[in-house]
């Protein structure tokens, strides 16, 4: 039987990888995909809540977070470009002029 | 035959996720989140959630991810060595902090006793049943989000607009 | 029956001018002191109306009136007055010879520059000393002591580019702030004793029902801390050092402030208070013994004086000696009695000072001044009817009330009667020793001939004569009566009034001797030799005084000061900012610009609430 538990628990892993990739990708765009990859595992935990609780809320919110995903990987992948164009160079090591 | 769906499309899923984070090439990187979302489309369509399921694959692999591709391409990053010497120092603290987090939301999901015993309701998500409540409902934030996107584009235009005139692909004066 | 708005009138018409002044009139000589005058008078007058209304009723009437300033749970302090007939008969002194003095600083005043900030402080003093006599609990008295305390030292000063005048001010507040404390301490202490059921309470009249349930030896203490303020006040040794430098503020301040009213506060306070006092035998002989000492000491250190204000102000401070040492004895209507008339003759003397002052002007060594019997025959004969007064002359008043106090000396303890008795003897002397010296003689060796003296305006001889009069006829105007009504008339005493007299005319006769001849110097000084020293020094109190604020008082201030800079400001205040700063230094590192650094921070504290909630779920 597959019950909400083991959607809920994929969910888990998955953004538990997402998150060790926000945290230590060297690489800005890998930043940017283990992001896609939080909001993907939510939407699977939405998903799979909405289909176990009979409301169909979940999956309007899943039609929306991937709506506002795009945009924001829109805006991300700009700010790369520019980036890029700064720093030759797309290391998240090299963004650290927010500083004491 | 549902349960081994299941486990096919999550062992996928849980497999391209980590090639997302762990592969070398950035184009694999890409290619694997690609994967990843195809996985869990099927995942939805095991959930009767036909319409997001279709949706994500049309708007994030469709669009989204082929982005993430122009990009790549665009700066010529499967090319560029990464440089081995500068690691973040916080490689360690991150892998730590992730398995934190997987043991606490284990712990959550296994004191939701209700989740091991639930029945799955009937409600199918197909396009008939969502469109109807999307349109009446949930209007509003529909039409905001367009407006959203116009925003987003905006932003794009005048952030690219700038980086093309200072940087390399600068060629009118 | 008593019309309370006169007594509010009465009260307060004094600071209205103050105010007045103040704020309108301080380039404006003419105004200010019509003003101020206005004022006084107003207050006289009203206090003439209530002093008829309260005696035609019999028993003469009373009245008290307060509103309520502070009340919490136990603590209620009034504002008000207990009007008595030994609050109007203070009343109509200090408004009396008030009204007087302050027409005669109008003359007297008139070349100082300044003089409509002396009649704004002059008016606020007025307020303040009627405050004393009119206030009926102690915390408002206290106020109004301190405020008393304030136009003293406002007044001492006003000289203030001169520094001798200005710390003689300091020196008088000083002092008086010292006898404050006891006072104060004394205050409180009676208070928390007061509850015999009612709960606690400042108000004379609450206080009379609750003396007789307290303990003996409490009520000692209490009745020993209120004389301390007493002894500050009425300038008793050892805290009389300040009086005779308060000599340095203009005339009509000494008279007003320093002889007639201010520093009979003391004698009044303990009057109307007397109840507290009386039960306490103890305490009644310390006070008795004080003002006997005081009398006599400084009855010794006038003769050796030399400027006419300080002669008077040693005489002033004998004469309070010698009632605060009636009130000792237990005899409160002797006490204030002898106050009265004691107002009436060392105002006129201080004005009659004054006068020659002003003619000579400001000249105040006596060895300087003579024969002006001759040149100021207005101010001359009224000096002679005050020194006649103050040796206690028959029938002048001061003979009266002096004679009142030593007869009830006589009857009680010998002892003080004789420190009393040579006390008057030596007063007889050196008063007889001012008055040849400064009027006796011929005029016509004087220096300067065509600046010579001259009888000064009619604005300064009316109010001497005024109180010329006042002086004459004061014993026969049955003042006791007026003061305590329900107590029987004295007798006279026979055997002390032919001692004293004879003790009076001996002293005189003594002065004659030897300065009714002109001399360069004080004769007495080679006769006394080395004696003299000591009392040129005054008996050595201010030196002694002095060594100790100098040596050990400086000292623990600098301590304190040291302690205060180095512990407090550098350690405690200077320790936590630093505190601050080090914890500010170490922790701005957490700032180090990596954005996947922040990003961990951040998981961290996501997956510690996480737990939380789980914990708490």
């Amino acid at each position: 039987m597959i019950t909400l538990g083991n959607y809920l628990a994929l969910s888990g892993i998955i953004f538990s990888l997402g998150l060790v990739g926000v945290m230590t990708s060297r690489n800005v765009l890998k930043v940017l995909l283990s992001l896609e990859l939080l909001l993907a595992a939510s939407n699977l935990s939405f998903v799979a809540f909405s289909k176990f609780n009979g409301d169909y809320a979940g999956q309007l919110i899943v039609f929306f977070v991937i709506l506002v995903a795009a945009a924001e990987v829109a805006i991300g992948l700009a700010i790369i470009v520019v980036m890029y164009r700064r720093l030759s160079t797309i290391q998240a090591d090299e963004l650290r002029t927010m500083k004491w | 035959m549902s349960p081994y769906f299941f486990y096919f499309f999550a062992v996928i899923l849980i497999l391209a996720s980590a090639a997302v984070v762990w592969a070398r090439n950035p184009l694999y990187n890409v290619l694997a989140l690609v994967v990843a979302i195809f996985s869990l489309s099927c995942l939805f369509v095991l959930l009767e959630a036909f319409f997001v399921g279709m949706i994500l694959l049309l708007v994030y692999a469709g669009a989204v991810l082929v982005f993430f591709l122009f990009v790549v391409m665009c700066l010529n990053l499967n090319t560029i060595a990464l440089d081995q010497a500068q690691q973040t120092r916080f490689r360690l603290w991150g892998i730590a902090v992730g398995l934190m987090f997987v043991a606490s939301f284990g712990l959550a999901t296994k004191s939701f006793i209700k989740a091991q015993t639930m029945d799955p309701s009937s409600i199918r998500g197909t396009i008939e049943t969502i469109g109807k409540i999307l349109f009446t409902d949930y209007l509003l934030p529909f039409e905001l989000t367009s407006l959203l996107l116009l925003i987003a584009i905006f932003g794009i235009v005048s952030l690219a607009q700038g980086a093309l005139s200072t940087g390399k692909g600068a060629e009118n004066p | 029956m008593i019309n309370p708005n006169l007594v509010w009138i009465a009260f307060f018409a004094p600071l209205v001018a103050c105010v007045l002044i103040t704020l309108l009139f301080l380039r404006n000589k003419t105004f200010s002191s019509l003003i101020a005058i206005a004022g006084i008078l107003t207050s006289f007058i009203c206090s003439c109306l209530v002093f008829t209304q309260i005696f035609q009723a019999d028993p003469p009437a009373q009245l008290q009136q307060s509103l309520s300033w502070i009340a919490i749970d136990s603590l209620t302090i009034n504002f008000g007055f207990l009007m008595n007939p030994l609050a109007i008969m203070m009343l109509l002194i200090v408004t009396g010879v008030g009204s007087a003095i302050f027409i005669y600083s109008r003359g007297y005043m008139d070349e100082d520059p300044s003089s409509p900030r002396f009649f704004a402080f002059l008016s606020l003093f007025a307020f303040s000393m009627i405050g004393i006599v009119l206030s009926n609990n102690f915390i408002q008295l206290f106020i109004f002591w301190e405020l008393v305390g304030l136009s003293s030292y406002l007044l001492i000063g006003f000289w203030y580019a001169k520094p001798s005048a200005a710390d003689a001010g300091v020196k008088a507040f000083m002092v008086n702030r010292l006898s404050d404390f006891g006072f104060l301490s004394g205050i409180i202490l009676l208070w928390s004793i007061s509850d015999i059921g009612n709960g606690r309470s400042f108000q004379f009249t609450d206080l009379v029902q609750v003396i007789p349930h307290l303990d003996p030896h409490m009520l000692t203490i209490v009745a020993l801390l209120l004389f301390c303020g007493v002894m500050g006040k009425s300038a008793q040794v050892p805290l009389h050092v300040w009086l005779i430098d308060a000599m340095e503020g203009p005339t009509p301040v000494s008279a007003l402030i320093h002889a007639a009213t201010m520093v009979a506060a003391g004698i009044y306070l303990l009057a109307r208070t007397f109840f507290i006092f009386e039960p306490s035998s103890t305490a009644l002989t310390v006070i008795g013994y004080t003002g006997a000492i005081t009398a006599l000491m400084a009855a010794i250190l006038a003769v050796a004086e030399n400027d006419i204000k300080r002669i008077l102000a040693y005489s002033t401070l004998s004469q309070l000696g010698l009632m605060v040492m009636a009130l000792g004895l237990g005899g409160p209507m002797q006490g204030m009695y002898h106050l009265t008339t004691h107002a009436f003759f060392k105002a006129l003397l201080f004005l009659g000072a004054g006068s020659v002052i002003y003619a000579l002007h400001h000249e105040q060594n006596i060895w300087k001044m003579h024969g002006l019997l001759r040149k100021m025959p207005v101010t001359g004969v009224t000096f002679l009817i005050g020194t006649l007064a103050l040796c206690g002359i028959f029938p002048l008043s001061g003979f009266w009330s002096k004679d009142t106090i030593l007869a009830l000396a006589y009857t009680h303890n010998i002892v003080l009667y004789l420190i009393a008795a040579t006390a008057s003897g030596l007063t007889a002397f050196y008063m007889g020793r001012l008055f040849f010296v400064v009027f006796w003689g011929n005029a016509s060796e004087h220096e300067g001939g065509e600046h010579g003296p001259h009888e000064s305006p009619l604005v300064m001889t009316i109010p001497l004569i005024f109180l010329a009069i006042l002086s004459a006829i004061g014993g026969f105007i049955g003042i006791p009566h007026y003061l305590f009504p329900q107590e029987a008339p004295e007798e006279l005493n026979m055997r002390v009034a032919v001692i004293s007299s004879v003790i009076a005319l001996l002293g005189l006769g003594f002065s004659y001797m030897i300065y009714g001849k002109r001399t360069a110097t004080d004769p007495l000084a080679t006769k006394l030799g080395s004696f003299y020293a000591v009392l040129q020094n005054k008996f050595y109190f201010d030196i002694v005084y002095g060594w100790y604020v100098d040596h050990i008082q400086q000292n623990v201030a600098l301590f304190l000061s040291r302690f205060e800079r180095e512990i407090i400001v550098r350690l405690c205040v200077g320790g936590l900012t630093n505190l601050a700063r080090t914890g500010g230094k170490t922790f701005r590192y957490l700032q180090n610009g990596l954005v996947q650094f922040y990003a961990l921070i951040f998981v961290l504290g996501a997956v510690f609430l996480f737990l939380v909630l789980i914990k708490t779920l």
